[in-house]
């Protein structure tokens, strides 16, 4: 069953059908429900409706000086709601964060069309449990998210990006350990090409944002450390533009040079600094300790008990309790 | 509730828990156990029936698993700096204090993470790192005394949240025992990389009020601290004026650091005890401080300047020096000291409202103050928009402390109103459970007890806090009490 409701009364409505007929739903168009609700640049927060896209919201914010500061890949397409279901980031994300660190409240329906709240519209807030974190990043399994609070950063004044092409691994691996031990406040920290047998192909690319004084000492130290060649995320529109889905690993920062030469010849693009590796390699499947798979299980057949959302977790294992 | 009468402990379950942690960890005479009848809320007290003093993540679960087996309420306890009763043992029961967990296990310079156990005190980490140019940067007020174990259950902030954010942005992961007994690791792994598949029960155990286990071992996150500070003062004619700048500088584009406002109440009281030179007759003090790249900080400090004195300002210091920076500090932390010069008690609150409300809720707490008859002084985050209105009351007198409480009653309400919140960092605990059906729906109480029962179908740990209907002490008289 797919829903295309024209009003948050009506997405209700229809999730407690559907709930109550035991149907799953196959998709949600949220595109109705795109309004910002209310934006209060003083603030440095806005409230919107979760079928709004995210270039809407970014221009809406760009009008003002600020900015949500996350760059998910493709992000021109995604809506508000696919940032809360996948928690999607970008380059960026080694100085901002993930969307989870710009979330100070949400409405969700959840599966039984109960309308329900976590946090506020104030960025500092303790009051109650911290429901939202169970939306952010789950897939739209435990709810359907209609309405986002975010928290917001103004527009660096300047943007900069520097590369440095690496002869061997060993020299990847220094320059990192060398620029992440320095006094540089980095905007992002990209690695990118193709590691292995003959073909060591490594490219660094760091980003530097903020007042016009602060960059311009940030590349003339970078400069410094070896990092001369002015660039750009070219190599990110790049990577994404192959329509193969990418691969994700998450590893220590400091494991991440072992880690793609792991990868012979696969085209890869990885955060350095926060030690992701988007790659078209094999998956390899990401494995839950079976103690908060259970705690995750609990919460889906609480939350969805008819199992009428996506259902994201791996299958129950057998794996008796202790 | 599992337990609505006082807890009974038998002999042989004593017995058994001096098995688990020895003897010499357990605490149990009634003398001995009056340091644990409250926290940092005095108003409410009640006796645990026994307290143990884990030493390491084994004996906290074999102590977990032995309350279950005998349905006995647990309260996990850090250091008993919170400000809510959130570690009261309402109807008695084990608590269970982390202070003898307070090691430093590693320290990942590299990676930027430190491995600690939960009862690490916070300032510690921030201690053992700042060599290398690296802080932790949650800061509460308590920080040389609270446990990141504590901070993990209640989400603490301090006075640099609007830039930093709180203990949920930079808490990687933790060990924690569920109430059952079992150790799970919730989030990153200390050897793992920062992305965990599955929900993020790391997220929604934090903040929790210690209400879904036991927090062991803690994986936080360090940043690189600041190169370079410009710490400025603002005298104002007005709490409007001074907010007025706030919201300009933001508006510029700039995100300080800290942004603290003293009101005419409290900065008489200060310049009386400690003679900082403030005219008698500012309406406001505003602290202004930025941090980041000294390359930007130069023009940026002249911008905020500027913009202090467009909106009025008389007078605007800037510090020179680390000791002027200190100096100018020192009035805002000894703001609390100077208040026992005006009053014998006070209570203070932590509501929250939208920073461009703030000179609404002053307006109201004015007035609030004048029907009352009680002064309240005002000491705040102005970036973030928590407030701490400081109700001054004589506890002799039980029509002022009725008033007092009543005032806190109308302020609280008023922040919920203009779109905030009742607490910004003490957290609810005993304290403020009835504003919680003020500030949400019937459906996001129900929500909110169906992600407790996830972790702890029996209830048992840390009971009758958080939600209305929760039992409460009777014993019920405003004392003096400590804030943020």
């Amino acid at each position: 069953m797919k829903l295309q409701p024209q009003s948050l009364a009506e997405l209700t409505v229809a999730l407690a059908g559907a709930h109550a007929r035991r149907e799953a739903v196959a998709a949600i168009d949220l595109g109705a429900l795109a309004r910002v609700l209310e934006y209060h640049p003083e603030d440095l927060t806005i409230t919107v409706e979760a079928g709004i896209t995210l270039a809407a919201l970014q221009n809406e914010l760009g009008r003002h000086g600020q900015w949500l500061p996350v760059d998910p890949p493709g992000g021109d397409r995604l809506t508000v709601r696919d940032l809360i279901d996948h928690n999607p980031s970008g380059p960026r994300r080694f100085a901002h964060g993930t969307v989870r660190d710009h979330v100070i409240g949400l409405a969700a329906v959840r599966a039984d069309g109960t309308l329900i709240h976590s946090g506020g519209k104030v960025v500092k807030n303790v009051a109650g449990y911290d429901l939202a974190k169970l939306l952010i990043g789950g897939g739209g399994s435990l709810g359907v998210v209609v309405e986002v609070t975010f928290k917001l950063r103004p527009l660096p004044e300047l943007e900069r990006f520097l590369a440095l092409s690496c002869g061997s691994p060993e020299e990847a691996e220094a320059r990192l350990d060398a620029i992440a031990g320095s006094e540089l406040s980095l905007e992002s920290l990209d690695l990118h090409g193709r590691a292995g047998a003959g073909t060591t192909e490594l490219i660094l690319v760091a980003g530097f944002a903020g007042a016009r004084e602060d960059v311009a000492w940030q590349v003339a130290q970078a400069g410094l450390l070896g990092w001369t060649e002015e660039s750009s995320l070219e190599y990110e529109a790049c990577f994404w533009a192959d329509p193969t889905p990418g691969q994700c690993v998450s590893v220590l920062p400091s494991r991440l040079i072992s880690t793609v030469r792991q990868m012979p010849g696969i085209p890869f693009l990885a955060r350095a600094g926060n030690g992701l590796v988007y790659h078209r390699g094999p998956a390899v499947p990401a494995a839950i300790a079976p103690g908060p798979l259970r705690l995750m299980q609990r919460l889906k057949e609480t939350f969805d008990p008819h199992q009428i959302l996506p259902a994201v977790l791996p299958p129950a294992a057998h794996t008796p309790r202790q | 509730m599992t337990t609505e009468s006082p807890t009974i402990l038998s002999a042989a379950v004593l017995d058994a828990l001096g098995e688990i942690v020895g003897r010499d960890n357990l605490v149990y005479g009634p003398e001995e156990l009056l340091v644990y009848e409250c926290d940092a809320y005095t108003i409410e007290k009640q006796l645990p029936n026994v307290v143990v003093l884990p030493r390491n993540t084994a004996e906290v679960a074999a102590v977990v698993r032995l309350c279950a087996e005998h349905s006995l309420p647990i309260i996990p306890r850090g250091a008993g700096t919170s400000l809510s009763g959130t570690v009261l043992a309402v109807t008695g029961g084990v608590m269970i204090a982390l202070t003898r967990m307070n090691r430093i296990l590693q320290i990942d310079y590299r990676n930027r993470r430190a491995l600690v156990e939960a009862g690490c005190v916070n300032a510690w980490i921030t201690q053992a790192v700042k060599a290398r140019g690296l802080f932790y940067a949650p800061d509460p007020s308590s920080q040389s005394a609270c446990t990141i174990g504590g901070n993990v259950a209640t989400n603490s902030g301090g006075p640099h949240t609007l830039k930093y954010g709180v203990t949920t942005n930079h808490v990687l992961g933790f060990e924690m025992v569920l109430p059952d007994g079992e150790v799970c690791w919730l989030g990153t792994r200390p050897e793992g990389g920062e992305d965990v598949a599955g929900f993020d029960l790391r997220g929604a155990f934090i903040g929790c009020e210690g209400m879904f286990g036991v927090v062991t071992r803690v994986l936080v996150g360090l940043s690189r601290a600041p190169q370079s500070f410009k710490t400025m003062m603002g005298v104002f004619e007005s709490v409007d004026e001074a907010s007025q700048a706030v919201s300009d500088i933001i508006a510029a584009g700039m995100v300080p650091g800290a942004m603290e406002m003293m009101d005419q109440l409290i900065t008489q009281a200060v310049e009386a005890a400690y003679h900082f030179g403030f005219p008698l007759d500012a309406g406001a003090v505003l602290i202004i401080e930025l941090d980041g790249l000294a390359a930007g900080l130069e023009r940026q400090a002249a911008r905020v300047i500027e913009i202090c004195r467009a909106n009025g300002a008389r007078e605007v210091r800037l510090a020179k020096t680390e000791a002027e920076r200190l100096e100018l500090w020192k009035c805002r932390k000894r703001a609390f000291g100077a208040i026992g010069r005006l009053s014998p008690n006070f209570l203070t609150q932590d509501g929250v409202v939208p920073r461009s409300k703030l000179p609404e809720i002053m307006r109201f707490i004015r007035a609030c103050s004048e029907r009352q008859g009680l002064r309240i002084p005002n000491v705040f985050h102005a970036g973030d928009g928590n407030i701490h209105p400081l109700i001054l009351y004589d506890e002799r007198d039980p029509e002022q402390v009725r008033r007092a409480l009543a005032a806190g009653h109308e302020i609280l309400a008023k922040c919920v109103e203009l779109g905030g919140s009742v607490s910004g960092e003490h957290g609810i605990g005993v304290e403020k459970i009835d504003f919680m059906a003020i500030q949400f729906t019937a459906a996001d109480l129900a929500a909110m007890q169906m992600l407790r029962r996830v972790f702890d179908p029996g209830q048992r740990c840390n009971p009758h806090k958080m939600f209305p209907g929760s039992k409460r002490c009777s014993d019920f008289a405003p004392k003096k009490q400590a804030a943020a």
